[in-house]
């Protein structure tokens, strides 16, 4: 795979395929760095937040990019000078895949128009993966997770009554178009196996999350109508169920909760005997579910007043042994040291690297045997496979390698990994 | 030019009660599968949960069976019984793909083994989607869609910068949705594999593992830094405060904003877009052009930034915004999206019918120039067992 993405989405969507063995290329420029080789989260980086960067960052250091782009080959190709683009066409030509995630018309810049990615390699498959898509009036908006979450629906339908939107704190939607994006890549080589016929994949962003708001897209059609109302959205009650106690519970130690969400009468009285208040019990206000719910605020007061005295994992434990759905709200911190199951499932892996040195990275979270990724390496350093790449698999001659980096459409790898060009 | 669907002939069986096993159905049945939903004799869980088409309760009016379940058949056992649970065995050592959101322990009382299955039917993809996987000390845990964004670490990175209210559940199911897509990759890595060996096996995927992978920043910076990132409203947990990102605009709507000072431009181009409005105040002094001085004076531009979109319609700093290169989003509410122009030049929205009622439906979260997606058509009334599929047609992208 020639994979010229970058920043989120992209090498988000590629790594996939390079856990599971596909040999994927990463084309990189030096003057114009992946924005994630920049960013400063470093194992001595302290709280910087993301934006922080430093001025003039070392480039093999981004724990971000170590975790993105683990299981690729990197090479870098100066692709301003045609003799850069013409090494590109060429790992274009010997390729089964093309991905990228530039703003649209980037790579048309580069001479790389469908047709002539098509002339180079007739049954390529064409990966494009933007915001909002190749066409329509929109497409050369510039888009990355948060603005995806806000203009496809995702931020909206996220908060509390009466408040702003809470959304979601994190790129989310990065992630999930890249998983998409990888889904995509995969169903085009499924049927291009039968076929022979390769295809190009137009990917939004948007379009993905659209996807991903549930039932509520039907609903503001044929339901209960329009969102902007007093009693949307929903917190963390249960959507679209009448039922309660639902939600997330103060526990002992600061910012420490459990979430509860109890959805039949027999989980309510397994509930009840574990809080041990038979109170709750002749309480006329929490007699059916429906009562339940319609006061649920006063009983959230009650669980809360009794789930604050307790551990949230101790808690978690108990009600579960009840067979009460309880969730401890746990950190990254929690889920990487402590958590038994993510532990038991190896959810994470280490790898080694020659800057950063041992890093642990999530899984692609698929067990059950019938497939087994292949880490075979950390991320690559800047250019650092330019001679296995350019020598070994396109079979360059030394006299045209050399000459190449020469005339600077190479980057080679020691002064690549310095910044010097 | 009429082409088979990508998966024309895969037969898929669905014994899913939540909506991570149900999208997963979904994503093959979108892209031709015939996809059998096993029910039992009262229906499956989502057509006993809202909203109702017309408000009124009613299991053949389920919009969240209708949203998960397009171009489905019903196939009704009852797996309370030995002969509904032999059927069960049957259909799914028989079907191409066999989806199952069933825990360890009601596996044990479905007879469903999967180490066994496996070796009878050495082809079949068994693809199993639960709360906490088949493996592991919690692996019985009573799961649901909150509980599983809490156990992962996803939910206490979302919330309000006020940390006396609790962490705030991202909307829609994305616990359910996000084991959905890593249950469809591995199925899709199972399917590639098949292709060159014909053998399948089993798939596990957790909602926990697949959110516990799905939380970005803080798990890098926890495994790099040793930081554990604090919630903020609508904008990413960091490990220390940044400024807010939401914008509240003249018509009530909000715009999401993040002021970058360190890309000139960037800068540049929000002078502009701020100057076109006469509200650039000092921004275009020359001290400016240093970033050093931009850092400094930050809350000051962050302040000019509140009162010029507090002027604007939302929709108006949205598009001029962009029209100026800069990453303005709009929060649009999902009516809002309905007749969206772009998503409209698109043809992202489907016309469908489910018994008389009209609804847009969206399309699938990809476009391939040579392969169609059959368009979609109702969810299945209870025990209709017949798939029925519009002709096929290429939606170009």
């Amino acid at each position: 795979m020639t994979d010229f993405s970058w920043v989120g989405v992209g090498p988000l969507a590629t790594r996939l395929l390079a856990d599971f063995g596909a040999e994927v290329i990463k084309v990189e420029d030096v003057k114009e760095l992946d924005r994630v080789r920049r960013l400063p989260i470093y194992k001595d980086g302290g709280s910087r937040t993301y934006g922080d960067e430093d001025a003039a960052p070392d480039p093999n250091r981004s724990g971000m990019f170590n975790n993105y782009s683990r299981n690729k080959l990197g090479v870098t190709l100066n692709m301003r000078l045609a003799s850069g683009r013409a090494v590109a066409e060429r790992l274009i030509a010997s390729s089964d895949v093309v991905a990228e995630n530039f703003a649209a018309g980037v790579l048309e810049r580069w001479g790389l128009t469908a047709e002539r990615i098509r002339e180079l390699r007739p049954d390529i498959i064409t990966c494009r993966m933007t915001g909002y898509g190749q066409t329509g009036p929109e497409a050369s908006y510039r888009s990355y997770g948060p603005v995806v979450q806000a203009v496809s629906g995702l931020s909206h339908i996220s908060g509390l009554p009466g408040r702003e939107p809470s959304g979601i704190g994190l790129s989310y939607m990065d992630n999930l178009a890249a998983y998409y994006n990888s889904a995509a890549i995969m169903m085009a080589l499924y049927r291009r196996n039968i076929t022979g016929v390769g295809t190009d994949i137009d990917t939004s962003a948007i379009e993905v999350g659209i996807n991903l708001l549930g039932p509520i897209l039907l609903d503001v059609q044929a339901g209960r109508g329009p969102t902007r109302r007093p009693d949307f959205p929903a917190g963390n009650m249960a959507e679209f169920s009448r039922v309660a106690p639902h939600g997330v519970y103060p526990a002992q130690g600061e910012d420490c909760w459990i979430a509860i969400s109890v959805r039949t009468d027999s989980e309510w009285r397994q509930l009840v005997g574990v809080m041990g208040d038979d109170s709750l019990v002749t309480n006329p206000a929490f007699q059916t579910m429906e009562d339940r719910y319609r006061n649920h605020e006063e009983l959230d007061e009650v669980v809360g007043a009794w789930t604050r005295h307790f551990d949230a994992t101790q808690l978690m434990t108990r009600l579960q042994a009840h067979g009460v759905p309880a969730g401890a709200v746990q950190t990254a911190q929690d889920v990487f040291d402590r958590d038994p199951q993510t532990h038991a499932r190896q959810v994470m892996f280490s790898l080694d690297h020659p800057v950063i040195g041992t890093a642990r990275f999530e899984s692609a979270p698929i067990r059950g045997g019938a497939v087994e990724p292949d880490h075979w390496r950390s991320a690559p350093l800047l250019g650092e496979d330019n001679d296995y790449v350019f020598r070994g698999i396109l079979g360059m001659s030394n006299d045209e390698y050399e000459a190449l980096i020469g005339e600077g459409a190479i980057i080679q790898a020691a002064n690549a990994a310095s910044g010097a060009v | 030019m009429t082409e088979d669907a990508l998966f024309d002939g895969l037969r898929v069986v669905e014994l899913a009660d939540d909506p991570a096993g149900e999208m997963l159905g979904k994503l093959l049945s979108q892209m031709g599968a015939t996809v059998l939903k096993v029910e039992p004799p009262q229906g499956a869980q989502s057509r006993h949960v809202g909203p109702w088409a017309g408000g009124v309760a009613d299991t053949e009016a389920s919009l969240a069976f209708w949203f998960y379940n397009p171009g489905k058949a019903s196939l009704v056992i009852d797996l309370d019984s030995e002969s509904g649970r032999r059927q069960l065995h049957d259909e799914a050592v028989q079907a191409d793909v066999f989806i199952s959101t069933a825990q360890p322990a009601r596996c044990s009382d479905l007879g469903l083994d999967f180490s066994a299955l496996t070796r009878e039917s050495p082809s079949t993809i068994f693809a199993s989607v639960t709360p906490f996987g088949l493996s592991g000390p919690r692996a019985d845990y009573a799961g649901s869609d909150l509980v599983c964004l809490a156990t992962s670490g996803l939910l206490i990175t979302s919330g309000y910068d006020d940390h006396d209210i609790p962490p705030i559940a991202p909307g829609g199911g994305q616990a359910f949705h996000t084991a959905a897509t890593f249950g469809y990759l591995g199925v899709l890595l199972a399917l590639l594999q098949r292709q060159a060996t014909g053998i399948g096996g089993l798939v596990d995927v957790a909602m926990h593992d697949a959110c516990a992978v799905t939380t970005e920043l803080a798990s890098m910076y926890w495994e790099y830094p040793k930081v554990v990132v604090q919630r903020q409203t609508c904008r990413h947990a960091q490990p220390s405060p940044t400024a807010p990102a939401t914008f509240l605009c003249a018509d009530g709507r909000y715009v999401y904003f993040v002021l970058i000072l360190a890309e000139t431009k960037f800068w540049l181009a929000l002078v502009n877009w701020l100057d076109e409005h006469g509200l650039a105040a000092d921004l275009r002094e020359e001290q400016y052009s240093d970033y050093s001085h931009r850092q400094k004076m930050f809350p000051h531009i962050q302040g000019l930034l509140e009162a010029f979109f507090s002027l604007l319609d939302g929709a108006d700093a949205y598009n001029e915004g962009q029209r100026h290169g800069l990453p303005v989003g709009i929060l649009n509410a999902p009516e809002d999206l309905l007749d969206d122009p772009h998503l409209t030049a698109r043809s992202f929205f489907t016309p469908t019918n489910h018994d008389g009622v009209d609804l847009l439906f969206p399309g699938p979260p990809y476009r391939f120039s040579t392969i169609p997606s059959p368009p979609p058509t109702a969810a299945p009334h209870l025990g209709d067992s017949t798939v029925s599929r519009g002709s096929a047609t290429t939606r170009s992208a």
